[in-house]
C-alpha cells in the first residue's frame, strides 16, 4: 500500500528552529541533492541559450516587455496591449530597464522554469514525502517538456510555475484544512490567470476535483472568499484596460478569440505531449494511479483532475491548440510518475526488500537517464525547414533581422508572408514589417495585426521598400507564398539578403539551404 | 549702380570665356563638401503658405488674416481667411502678372481675394492651405530633413522665366516668358558650366519627348516640355548629340541609381506629377517619395542631397512680401544625410541659390550676377558631423502610443505583492505539514 497516502493523520504545527536545520545531517544531504537536481534543471534550461533566435511569440513577448521597460526602438512596434494578460511581461520589463537582450529575457523565462522544480519537489513532499518529492524534482528538472518550453520566452512556462504553486496550496488545504490556504491558492490561481488567461480553464479541474472529494470540499464562505481573492486578482487585467482606454482592446480579442477556428484537430496533444513528457513519465504516472485504483485517495484524485480535466478541455473545447500550452500538467505528472517509482506496492518477501529498492532505483535512474538524453537531443535537434510554433527558435530569424537593422534605413518598411516572422524581424531588425497573410476581414485576424490594404497599390506607391521570403511561412501558406513571389517578380525584387541553414538530408549529408531571402522592390 | 552691374556682368562673361579653359585642364574636380550628387527637382504651381502656412516654426499664415473682397473698400465685410482645402479638388488658378500684381498690392500681400474678384471670379480657392493630413510625406520630410520658409520664386511670373533662373541664374532676353524663334542662343547654363569642368550631369524629364524641342511646334501636343525643360530651347543642347544626350527620361535616374551612374549634378522636372493645379497633389507627393526613397536606399546617399521646389507660385495665397524682383514664395525643402534634423531655414534664398551651391560645391565661375549674390545653401547642411543613417519617411506619421507603462506596471505588480503576501501568510501561520501525528 502506499505509505503517506494512505495514513489516517492530520498536522500539527512543528517548526523546527532554523540552527536545528542546518545541523540536521538527513536535512543537509536532502538539500544538497535538490540544489543537484535544479542545478541539472537549471544547466538544460540555460546551455547554449542563445543558440538560436527568438520565435514569433518570444518577440512579441518580449518586445511587450521592452515597450514597457521603455525601450524606443521597440515601443512604436509592440503595442503593450495585445493578445494576453501582462503578468510575466512586467516582471520581466523589470530585468529589461537595464537594456533589451533575447538572452536575457530567456533566463527569466528559465528561472521561472526553475522555480517550478523546488515547487514541484514542496508538491511531492507534501503529498507522498520526501523521497518522491525528491524524484518528482528530478523528472520535472530533465523531462524534455519543462526544457523545451522553459527555454523560451513563453507565457506557459510562468504560468505553469503559479499553476503548480496553487496546486501546492490546494494540496496543503486539502491536509491541514485551514481556509488561508484556500485563499493563498484563490490568489495564486489568479496570478495564473494573468499569466496566461488559458489557465482559467484550471478551474474546471479544481470544480471537478471537489466535486468528486467530498470529504475536502471546502465550505461555501471558504469557497466564496477564495474565489473573490482570485476575482480580484484578476480585476487587474481589465484595470490595466480601462487605465490606458483600451477596453475595446479586450472587446476585440475576446470575440477574435472566441471565433477562431481551430488550427490543430481534437488528438493534437495526445501527439504532441507524451513524447514531449516523455512516454515513461506518463507510463509510469497512469500505470501507477491505475495499478493503484481501489486505493488511491483524495491526492491521486487531485492530481488526476490536474491532468487529465484540463487536457481534456483544451483538446476538445479551445480551438487553437499549441504545443507548449498543457505544460501545466508537466509538475502533476511528475509527481504521479515519481510516486509509482519510489512507492508503487510490489509483493515481496522480507528479504528481498533491498531487491525492490535497487529496481525502484534503477526504474528511476532508467527514466531519468532517458528523458536527460531526449532533452539534450531536443536541445540540439537537426535543422529543419519547417517549424512547429512554441518548439524553440526560429533558425535564421534573429540574422535576418540583424541585417535589417544594420542595413535597411530608418523608416522603411518590409513585407513578409505571415505575421510571425515579421514579428521576429521587427524585434531584431527594429523596422516596421507587416504580413500578407493577415486578412483585410476584422473576424479574420488577429487584431494585434495590420493588415495590408491591397499590396499590390502599396508596393507600387513606395509603401514597401523589402519584400521577405521565408520557407517557414511558406510551407504554411502556399497561397501567400506564391503571391510574395509574384510581388517581387512584378517589381523587379533584387534578393540583397539569403540566409541559409545547414539542413541534413535523408540519406545524412547535410548541405546549406536559404531559408530566408530578403528582396529589394522598385515601385516605379 | 547701373554701371556696378554692367561691369559685374562683363566680369562674368569673361569669366564663361576663361574658366571652362581652366576647368578642363584640371579634369573632374572633386566637390568642396562631402556633397558628392546634388538632385534637384521642379515641382510647379504652390506658394509656401498653401503647403507649410500652418507648419510650426515656419514663418506661415498669420493668425487673424483675412482678407478683403475688394482692396478700394476698407470695410472687412466678406472678407476672407485662409481654410483647410483638405481634399477638395481645385480648379486651374489664374497666374498671370496682372493677378499677381494685385495679390502683391504693394508689398500689402492683401489682395489675394481681390485679384480673382477683379477677374470675376468669386472663388475663396486661393485662400486655402494643405497640412500634414494632406502632405504627410512633405511635412514628415521637413521634421527630418529642412524645410525653407523665405524661398522665393525668382521671377514674379511664368513658368518658362523661372525654370529659365533655374538654369541660367538670369532672366529670359527681353524678361519675356514667351520662347524666341531661333531658342536662347549661346546663352550660358549652369551645364556648360560642368560640362566644361568635367563634372557629370544630367538632365531626367518624366516622359521625356526627344522631338519636342524649340523647333517643334510649343504650342502643339507636349509641347510644354519646352517650357518645363529649358535645355531643349537651347540649339546646341538640341543638336550636339554628346550635349544631348545628358537629356533623358526620368526612368533613367532609377537605372543610373541601381548601376551606379548617377552624375554629380542632376536636375529633373515632372510632367503629369508637377502638383501645378488642377492636378493631384498626391501624385505629386508620391512621384517625389519615389525619387527620394530611390536615392536614400541607393548607394549615393552618403554623399547626396535632394532638393525640390516650385517654378511659381500657382495663384495660391502667401503672406510675406518678396525682395524686389522676386517671385512670391515657394516650398522648398533638401534631404540629405548633411542636412540639419527638422530645420526651418530662414535664409533667403530662390533658385539662383541652387546655382550658388552648385558652382561653389565644385569650383564653377557664376552664371550672372544673380546666382553670384544669392545666398548659398549652405546654411542647411551641418558637415561637422558624418552623414546621417539612412531614413526613409512613411506615409503616415506614427503616432506613439500614450506611456500607460507605470500605471500597467503598477497594477500587475501590486496583484503579484497581494498574491505572494498571502501565500506568506498561510505559509507562516498556519500549520506544518511536516510533523505527522497519528490519530
Amino acid at each position: 500500500m502506499l505509505n503517506a497516502s494512505n495514513a489516517g493523520t492530520t498536522v500539527v504545527p512543528a517548526r523546527r528552529p532554523f540552527v536545528m536545520v542546518l545541523t540536521d545531517r538527513r536535512l543537509l544531504t536532502r538539500a544538497a541533492w535538490l540544489m543537484a537536481i535544479m542545478g541539472a534543471g537549471g544547466f538544460l534550461r540555460l546551455w547554449d541559450l542563445g543558440r538560436i533566435g527568438f520565435n514569433s511569440d518570444e518577440a512579441v513577448y518580449t518586445g511587450q516587455a521592452a515597450a514597457l521597460a521603455g525601450n524606443p526602438h521597440l515601443q512604436p512596434l509592440f503595442p503593450v496591449f495585445r493578445a494576453h494578460p501582462l503578468l510575466f511581461q512586467v516582471l520581466l520589463s523589470l530585468v529589461l530597464r537595464t537594456g533589451t537582450s533575447d538572452i536575457k529575457a530567456r533566463m527569466v523565462a528559465a528561472a521561472f522554469g526553475i522555480a517550478t522544480i523546488l515547487v514541484v519537489y514542496l508538491l511531492g513532499k507534501l503529498l507522498y514525502g520526501a523521497p518522491v518529492g525528491m524524484v518528482s524534482a528530478a523528472i520535472m528538472a530533465v523531462t524534455p517538456y519543462g526544457v523545451v518550453v522553459s527555454r523560451q520566452v513563453l507565457l506557459d512556462g510562468p504560468m505553469a510555475f503559479f499553476a503548480t504553486v496553487t496546486l501546492y496550496c490546494l494540496a496543503r488545504y486539502c491536509l491541514v484544512r485551514d481556509p488561508r490556504w484556500l485563499y493563498a491558492a484563490g490568489a495564486m490561481m489568479g496570478l495564473t490567470i494573468l499569466a496566461k488567461e488559458t489557465a482559467a480553464l484550471l478551474l474546471v479541474a479544481i470544480f471537478e476535483f471537489f466535486a468528486l472529494v467530498r470529504t475536502r470540499r471546502p465550505r461555501w464562505r471558504e469557497w466564496s472568499a477564495a474565489l473573490l481573492i482570485m476575482i480580484a486578482v484578476v480585476a487587474v487585467y481589465v484595470a490595466a484596460l480601462v487605465v490606458a482606454h483600451r477596453t475595446h482592446t479586450g472587446e476585440q480579442y475576446f470575440l477574435w478569440q472566441s471565433a477562431r477556428p481551430a488550427n490543430h484537430s481534437y488528438g493534437f496533444y495526445i501527439r504532441v505531449v507524451p513524447p514531449a513528457v516523455g512516454w515513461g513519465v506518463i507510463a509510469l504516472a497512469f500505470g501507477g494511479a491505475a495499478w493503484t485504483w481501489r486505493s488511491n485517495g483524495w491526492r491521486e484524485g487531485l492530481l488526476l483532475t490536474w491532468v487529465l480535466v484540463p487536457a481534456a478541455v483544451f483538446s476538445l473545447v479551445v480551438a487553437i491548440k499549441g504545443f507548449q500550452y498543457l505544460e501545466f500538467i508537466a509538475p502533476a505528472l511528475s509527481v504521479l510518475a515519481a510516486r509509482t517509482v519510489v512507492l508503487a506496492p510490489v509483493r515481496h518477501k522480507p528479504r528481498q526488500a533491498r531487491l525492490v529498492q535497487i529496481g525502484r532505483a534503477a526504474v528511476g535512474a532508467l527514466l531519468l537517464v532517458s528523458l536527460a538524453i531526449t532533452s539534450w537531443q531536443q536541445l540540439n535537434p537537426a535543422p529543419t525547414t519547417s517549424f512547429l510554433a512554441g518548439s524553440g527558435g526560429l533558425p535564421g530569424g534573429r540574422e535576418t533581422g540583424y541585417w535589417v537593422d544594420g542595413h535597411v534605413p530608418q523608416g522603411g518598411q518590409l513585407l513578409t508572408i505571415g505575421p510571425s516572422m515579421a514579428n521576429v524581424i521587427q524585434f531584431y531588425g527594429h523596422r516596421r514589417t507587416l504580413a500578407l497573410s493577415v486578412s483585410p476581414n476584422p473576424l479574420d485576424r488577429n487584431p494585434s495585426y495590420e493588415p495590408v490594404d491591397n499590396p499590390d497599390q502599396q508596393l507600387r506607391q513606395g509603401n514597401f521598400q523589402y519584400l521577405v521570403w521565408d520557407t517557414f511561412s511558406a510551407h504554411r501558406s502556399p497561397t501567400f507564398s506564391s503571391k510574395l513571389l509574384s510581388y517581387v517578380s512584378k517589381y523587379h525584387g533584387v534578393a540583397v539578403y539569403t540566409q541559409l541553414i545547414p539542413v541534413r538530408q535523408r540519406d545524412g549529408h547535410t548541405f546549406k539551404t536559404p531559408v530566408i531571402v530578403i528582396y529589394e522592390v522598385i515601385s516605379t | 549702380m547701373k554701371g556696378y552691374r554692367i561691369i559685374v556682368d562683363l566680369a562674368l562673361m569673361a569669366g564663361l570665356v576663361i574658366w571652362p579653359q581652366a576647368a578642363i585642364a584640371s579634369p573632374a574636380p572633386g566637390s568642396v563638401t562631402p556633397i558628392q550628387h546634388l538632385v534637384v527637382l521642379m515641382q510647379s504651381g504652390h506658394s509656401f503658405d498653401n503647403y507649410f502656412g500652418t507648419y510650426p516654426g515656419a514663418d506661415g499664415i498669420t493668425q487673424g488674416v483675412c482678407l478683403r473682397p475688394e482692396l478700394s473698400k476698407t470695410s472687412t465685410n466678406g472678407c476672407v481667411q485662409p481654410f483647410h482645402l483638405g481634399n477638395e479638388p481645385v480648379q486651374d488658378l489664374e497666374h498671370s502678372l496682372s493677378v499677381w500684381s494685385r495679390q502683391y498690392d504693394n508689398g500689402l500681400m492683401d489682395g489675394t481675394v481681390a485679384a480673382y474678384r477683379a477677374l470675376g471670379l468669386g472663388t475663396n480657392t486661393p485662400m486655402g492651405y494643405y497640412d500634414s493630413h494632406d502632405l504627410p510625406y512633405y511635412w514628415g520630410v521637413a521634421q527630418n530633413y529642412v524645410l525653407f520658409d523665405h524661398f522665393f520664386s525668382s521671377a514674379p511670373v511664368g513658368t518658362r522665366l523661372n525654370r529659365f533662373w533655374w538654369v541660367a541664374g538670369r532672366s529670359t532676353p527681353g524678361n519675356l516668358e514667351s520662347l524666341p524663334k531661333g531658342g536662347y542662343g549661346n546663352i550660358p547654363t549652369i551645364f556648360d558650366r560642368l560640362e566644361a569642368a568635367g563634372v557629370s550631369w544630367k538632365f531626367y524629364v518624366q516622359g521625356y519627348h526627344p522631338n519636342v524641342t524649340f523647333r517643334s511646334n510649343t504650342r502643339g501636343k507636349n509641347s510644354e516640355q519646352t517650357a518645363w525643360v529649358p535645355l531643349v530651347d537651347f540649339p546646341r543642347f538640341v543638336d550636339q548629340r554628346e550635349l544631348n544626350s545628358h537629356i533623358v527620361d526620368m526612368s533613367q535616374y532609377y537605372t543610373d541609381l541601381n548601376s551606379g551612374t548617377l552624375p554629380a549634378v542632376a536636375f529633373m522636372t515632372s510632367a503629369q506629377s508637377n502638383e501645378s493645379p488642377p492636378g493631384n497633389i498626391q501624385a505629386g507627393q508620391q512621384l517625389v517619395r519615389q525619387l527620394t526613397t530611390s536615392l536614400v536606399m541607393s548607394r549615393y546617399w552618403r554623399s547626396s542631397a535632394f532638393m525640390w521646389t516650385y517654378d511659381d507660385w500657382g495663384g495660391w495665397y502667401d503672406q510675406m512680401k518678396p525682395p524686389q524682383g522676386y517671385g512670391f514664395r515657394v516650398p522648398a525643402l533638401l534631404m540629405s544625410p548633411y542636412a540639419k534634423k527638422g530645420q526651418v531655414n530662414h535664409t533667403v534664398l530662390d533658385y539662383t541659390s541652387i546655382l550658388r551651391f552648385t558652382e561653389y560645391n565644385w569650383r564653377l565661375a557664376p552664371l550672372a550676377s544673380r546666382d553670384y549674390r544669392s545666398n548659398n545653401l549652405l546654411s542647411a547642411f551641418d558637415f561637422t558631423a558624418g552623414p546621417r543613417p539612412a531614413q526613409l519617411i512613411g506615409q503616415a506619421a506614427v503616432l506613439p502610443e500614450a506611456n500607460v507603462a507605470p500605471a500597467v506596471s503598477i497594477l500587475y505588480l501590486l496583484a503579484m505583492v497581494v498574491g505572494i503576501a498571502l501565500a506568506l501568510w498561510a505559509w507562516l501561520t498556519t500549520r506544518s505539514p511536516d510533523e505527522v501525528i497519528k490519530k
